[in-house]
């Protein structure tokens, strides 16, 4: 009997072919001397030209206006400039601020969880992903002082006794945020700070002048001597296991601000994973959409930054898309299924109030939009379809924060007290100036900072090999630690 | 009694092989390991360049640290409402639940916060060894640093030329 024998897989295709494939491909296949990836990245820092300066100059402008001018007015008017009124006291402010904290996440995300569970795709683009976390949460730190109304007794929310030795009450959830946004903060900074010692030294070696002086500083003394890597290494290793459960616990307690109180569509045993899952997706949509800017804007960026990576990260939003639908579901249902009227009408206003698009836009943005698009690895290896569908992504996650906050509030027990909540000017100028703020923060960090960690990026070329495997080549990593 | 020379032997980033051998080849003529160090643009575990174990208190210094997070908690927590203590009907006066979250956040914090001081305590703490630095290691190049007695220089360079080891003038080796 003859037998037809089938070849899998593209037989045409040449091995040396392939194999320049792969090299094409992946940034770890393609190495390059370590003298060339440095002078890389620090051209990228250095090159600065005038666009960059308007540009930079341009957002100073539309932050002392949109953020502190209207912040300013507000303080001198009073929280009145406000739309928030009864019944809705939580507006525009807290939404973004919840944004924000959630964009944060990534940072630790990516950086982290994908660094113990040894991801090698993470490696060029970890710091970008931590610096977004530090700038995002700076700008949604700012929001519980805007929404104090008198900042100026903002050392109040610091725990420590008044005149009488009457302490804060440490089981408010309102102390619980002050202290895990202040532990994030602060541990995600020096995450980033950690694994950045070894190029501050690099470009220490590479400047002159007040760079030189403040790199040397910032450097530590760094020499790469074997107790100097044994120690960061160690180091590292314990920000990565002990900054996953603060990540985690973080949105969670944002979460509890609202499922703790008795408010109808709030009070949910879900929320914690719920935002967790949403702030997520929220995150690594934000560092996609940064990562294609960056690859569009820097010198030698498309270098370190490649297709394999917003292909990985498209099928981690794939999968938290769907996780943050499950989730969705399941907090709707129940309280569908539940029959409570309050929540009943809540649901109904949700789905066909006045602001019924705010919801089919969450809808659309974050469900319809990837799952219908992220499937698609030519889809995923476009960086801008990428960059579109991560922005259309985060306007989702802003419309169920929305809907989360305002709308909800709005629809509450008694039928008398609804309401419809319309933000006002200053409330759309805060969170377009916070926005404005992180950009400028960023752009200002990518000529001070080497946006690429080149000792990650060498180090994992050196682990990786392509390594001959019958007639064909196939990459494989080695374990250097 | 005169301090001995230092030298530093520079090996191009892709010879880690040649480097490990050198090592090898100057413990062989008498230079203990404490007398060398390496230095390297990337982490190479010990093994690799077959060297001693290099130790570090990170760890414990973290741990130490998660510890006073932890008992700041505790006093932030528990200790504080008996200073002034207000009772509220049906309310527990000590609530142990909503306690946990303030001790989690501080103990971690206290745990992060210190490995960090660890690293730079560490980090400034005067240690023992050759020192010296050349920029090419942050090109990704791998450098032995070593202290050799004059009598043994022919057999050093006897030793590491031939593996294509570059002897930089010790007029280059710089303290940072």
């Amino acid at each position: 009997m003859a037998v037809d024998v089938k070849i899998l897989g593209n037989s045409a295709k040449p091995a040396e072919h392939s194999e320049e494939d792969e090299r094409h491909e992946h940034l770890m296949l393609d190495p390059k001397p370590r003298e060339e990836m440095n002078r890389m990245v620090m051209d990228a820092m250095t090159h600065t030209s005038k666009r960059y300066w308007i540009t930079v100059g341009v957002l100073a402008f539309l932050v002392a206006v949109c953020l502190f001018g209207a912040w300013g007015n507000m303080i001198a008017t009073g929280n009145g400039v406000l739309g928030i009124r009864r019944p809705v006291f939580w507006g525009v402010l807290i939404v973004t601020f919840v944004f924000w904290i959630g964009i944060s996440h990534a940072g630790t995300f990516v950086s982290a969880i994908l660094r113990v569970f040894k991801a090698e795709y993470r490696r060029p683009f970890t710091r970008a992903a931590e610096l977004m976390t530090t700038f995002g949460l700076a700008a949604g730190a700012l929001y519980p002082l805007i929404h104090l109304g008198r900042v100026w007794v903002f050392y109040w929310m610091i725990p420590y006794p008044n005149a009488r030795w009457l302490w804060p009450n440490f089981r408010s959830p309102l102390v619980w945020d002050f202290l895990a946004i202040t532990t994030y903060l602060l541990s995600s900074t020096i995450y980033l700070y950690l694994p950045l010692v070894p190029d501050l030294a690099m470009a220490r070696d590479r400047t002159t002048g007040w760079r030189h002086t403040v790199y040397k500083l910032l450097a530590l003394n760094w020499r790469g001597t074997e107790s100097e890597w044994h120690r960061l290494r160690k180091a590292i290793q314990i920000f990565a296991f002990a900054i996953i459960p603060v990540m985690f616990s973080v949105h969670t307690i944002v979460s509890w601000d609202f499922a703790v109180s008795q408010v109808a569509g709030w009070h949910s045993t879900i929320f914690g994973p719920y935002f967790i899952v949403g702030a997520i997706l929220s995150g690594v949509s934000a560092v996609v959409t940064i990562l294609f800017i960056l690859q569009k804007t820097m010198k030698h960026m498309d270098y370190f930054i490649r297709r394999e990576h917003f292909n990985a990260l498209g099928i981690l939003i794939l999968i938290f898309s769907m996780a943050w639908a499950y989730f969705f579901f399941n907090e709707y249902i129940l309280h569908w299924y539940g029959g409570e009227k309050v929540i009943e009408d809540i649901l109904t206003a949700h789905a066909t109030g006045p602001s019924a698009w705010v919801w089919y836009l969450m809808l659309i943005c974050n469900v319809a939009i990837p799952w219908l698009t992220l499937w698609n690895k030519r889809v995923r290896t476009t960086p801008w379809l990428m960059a579109i569908i991560t922005v259309l992504i985060n306007v989702g996650m802003y419309a169920e924060r929305y809907t989360i906050i305002p709308l909800t509030l709005g629809h509450q027990r008694m039928p008398f007290d609804w309401g419809i909540y319309n933000p006002r000017l200053t409330e759309l100028l805060i969170p377009l100036g916070t926005l404005f703020l992180f950009i400028l923060l960023y752009m200002l960090a990518s000529r001070f900072i080497p946006l690429v960690p080149v000792w990650e990026v060498q180090e994992g070329q050196v682990a990786h090999t392509l390594r001959k495997v019958g007639k064909g080549k196939v990459p494989s990593v080695s374990e250097l630690e | 009694m005169p301090k001995e020379p230092v030298h530093l032997a520079i090996f191009k980033e892709d010879r880690v092989d040649e480097a490990a051998e050198a090592v090898e080849r100057l413990r062989n003529l008498g230079i203990a390991d404490k007398d060398m160090s390496i230095l390297s643009g990337i982490p190479y575990s010990e093994h690799i360049l077959g060297r001693p174990v290099s130790w570090t208190r990170v760890g414990l210094i973290g741990l130490g640290g998660a510890l006073v997070g932890f008992l700041i908690a505790l006093a932030l927590s528990f200790g504080t409402p008996t200073l002034y203590p207000i009772r509220v009907g049906n309310q527990p006066f000590w609530a142990i639940p909503t306690s946990i979250v303030v001790t989690f956040e501080l103990t971690m914090l206290g745990l992060l916060i210190s490995t960090f001081i660890g690293v730079f305590v560490e980090t400034i703490t005067p240690t023992y060894g050759p020192k010296g630095y050349h920029p090419k290691v942050s090109d990704g190049n791998i450098a032995i640093l070593f202290t050799c007695p004059p009598e043994l220089d022919a057999q050093m360079h006897a030793a590491l030329n031939p593996l294509g080891a570059e002897l930089v003038h010790r007029s280059e080796v710089k303290n940072l």
